[in-house]
């Protein structure tokens, strides 16, 4: 059976293809796919393209055999897949962000005991409140996350910043940088060993994973 | 309409034709292990936590607790190899070594939220306890392959790494307590890109410092290890012990195991070996396994052991449905009240026979629904026999004399 590869929707989708392409592998198919979510190359991969948050769901299952994803995603997600390498593209970082002028947050801590933050990232948000030794409300949000602290949802938001216009546009100022995000390849466990020569193979032609 | 019946998160139930395939596949690992040595043994279903925390530095994991009318709290186990440790180290302390002992049964654990692995795990395993040497771990690993030949896994690879390898390695290239938890941390998550930053700030040069960094990605056969020995002298006795379990294995007459730097065990009383095999179709490694060197202490009786546990429900997956069972046995109308007596004939010749009342009307419906492949009907003196897979209809004086087998 000819590999799976899962790629994102998205922001990574066109450097997602450069890359795949840099190592020889056939993607007009892919470019030209329109809105079939399923592209098999005859005598070549099969490619899925589904949401990027979706990529850690479909290697740790087995419906694909790798993928590409940001680290945010790996991070928030923690699936049990092999993260081979690096591929440097797709750079930002995840942040603590409240609006501009006085921080609120330890106003907050002090007046409240607890800041509220809207994130899409639950998990990443937790933990980063948690190592930092403050209480947090985490309040979950799936789209527009800079609306919530500009109407009272929250006092500032967990997410993903690369060039910080949006942040600007709306008032938001970084506080607490959190990590730093770049496209990952993953493996899944078994056809991480069942293809061993393949990936192995494809990781050198990437570099080694030392982008 | 009735209100929906809810289950609890993660458990099903299991009927009939997975039941059958799901025992089927036990058998053949049971009779692979027999065929070793092992035999088998019960553990209960609750332990007392305390075995649990005894057995894992950072305390108890997921499990489901429960409490005692002393307020003592138990768990539903969470995992078969501490508990079968604890029963070697207490109740078979003065076997004398080694002890070989099997189970099949269920560990229990809550599932993680957005994973589909169950809560319940159904492992059919073997523990060698008491046998330190590379013939012990070879022996576990040839038993292992065994029983996926026999359970009808056609592709099975396994896969071999070494804690007390990747410990050397670490020794060797001078990391101290925070690099090395940095970069077991990385092992454990799997990650080669996070084991390649936290390798780059050691202080190992030349070959070391390449191999180093790509530790967790080598893989293949003896050249690994060789690679390994030649970069870090101090890792050579690990190595040398690693290549000669490889040896070992082959010499059983089975495939040799991939040698694989990357696997490791997420739970922290492994010591030696690491085993993984993986099959297609199963998501997730169908066995997995190693030594546990320290284990037996903690519960009053140091043994060197080691083993390994088959996920019955990912094999089931990799082998899919097994050779198709032809449907055997009858459905005997009035089986259960005028002709008991027949009934009882033909199980007596070996048929399974499931018995209806002579008024029963729908005996055809029922043998296709059990997989029985004839419905026998009293006519006069005679049977009239119908195999309902052909349609085939024939009339018999002696019940004896049936196409049966």
């Amino acid at each position: 059976m000819d590999l799976r590869i899962c790629v994102p929707l998205g922001a990574l989708f066109e450097e997602s293809l450069g890359v795949m392409e840099g190592v020889g592998l056939p993607v007009a198919p892919l470019r030209d796919a329109g809105r079939r979510l399923i592209v098999e190359v005859p005598d070549g991969p099969t490619y899925i393209t589904t949401r990027p948050s979706d990529v850690p769901t479909y290697v740790e299952s087995g419906a694909a055999d790798i993928g590409i994803v940001g680290r945010d995603v790996l991070l928030e997600r923690q699936p049990d897949v092999y993260e081979l390498a690096d591929l440097g593209f797709g750079g930002c970082r995840m942040a603590w962000c409240t609006p501009e002028g006085d921080d609120p947050t330890p106003a907050a801590l002090e007046r409240f005991g607890v800041v509220r933050v809207a994130t899409k990232y639950v998990n990443c948000a937790e933990r980063f409140f948690a190592s930092t030794g403050r209480a947090a409300e985490i309040v979950k949000v799936n789209g527009s996350v800079e609306l919530a602290p500009l109407v009272g949802l929250a006092d500032g938001i967990v997410d993903l910043v690369a060039t910080g216009r949006t942040l600007r546009e709306n008032g938001l100022v970084e506080r607490d940088p959190i990590f730093e995000s770049t496209a990952r390849l993953i493996a899944n466990r078994v056809s991480h060993k069942m293809r061993a020569a393949e990936l192995d193979e494809l990781v050198r032609a990437l570099g080694g994973g030392a982008a | 309409m009735t209100d929906p019946v809810p289950l609890p998160a993660g458990v099903r139930d299991v009927l009939p034709v997975e039941a059958a395939e799901l025992r089927a596949l036990g058998d053949a690992l049971a009779g692979a292990f027999r065929a070793f040595g092992y035999r088998e043994v019960m553990t209960p279903l609750i332990e007392m936590a305390d075995v649990l925390d005894r057995a894992q530095e950072d305390g108890l994991g997921r499990a489901y607790r429960l409490f005692d009318d002393d307020g003592r709290v138990m768990v539903l186990r969470p995992d078969l190899t501490i508990p079968i440790a604890r029963l070697v180290a207490t109740r078979m302390g003065e076997h004398p070594d080694p002890v070989r002992v099997s189970y099949n049964a269920r560990a229990v654990r809550p599932p993680a939220h957005g994973k589909i692995e169950g809560a319940e795990q159904r492992q059919a395993g073997i523990e060698l306890v008491g046998a330190e040497g590379p013939d012990a771990d070879a022996e576990v690993i040839a038993a292992l392959a065994s029983g996926l030949a026999a359970a009808g896994v056609p592709d099975a690879r396994i896969a071999i790494g070494s804690v007390a390898v990747v410990s050397a390695v670490l020794d060797g290239a001078g990391a101290d307590a925070d690099a090395r938890q940095a970069l077991w941390d990385a092992l454990r998550g799997r990650s080669v890109v996070d084991w390649r930053a936290a390798a780059t700030g050691l202080g190992a040069q030349g070959p070391a410092r390449a191999l180093l960094g790509d530790l967790p990605s080598l893989r293949g056969g003896p050249e690994v290890i060789d690679a390994i020995a030649g970069a870090f002298p101090n890792a050579a006795a690990a190595c040398g012990r690693l290549a000669e379990v490889v040896d070992l294995v082959e010499r059983h007459g089975v495939p040799a195991p991939m040698i694989d730097m990357g696997v490791v065990r997420d739970w922290s009383y492994y010591s030696g070996v690491v085993i993984e095999a993986y099959a297609a179709g199963a998501m997730a490694p169908v066995a997995v396994g190693g030594r546990y060197d320290g284990l037996g202490a903690r519960f009053g009786r140091s043994r060197p052991a080691v083993g390994v546990a088959v996920a019955l429900d990912l094999l089931h997956h990799a082998v899919g449905r097994g050779a198709e069972q032809p449907d055997t046995g009858v459905v005997l109308v009035g089986g259960s009240d005028e002709r008991v007596d027949a009934a009882s004939l033909l199980r007596a010749l070996g048929v399974a026979v499931v018995g209806v009342p002579a008024a029963y009307d729908d005996a055809d419906a029922l043998a296709l629904a059990d997989g029985r492949r004839f419905v026998v009907r009293p006519d006069g003196a005679r049977w009239s026999v119908r195999d309902v897979i052909s349609g085939a209809d024939l009339a018999l004086d002696d019940l004896r004399e049936g196409p049966w087998t």
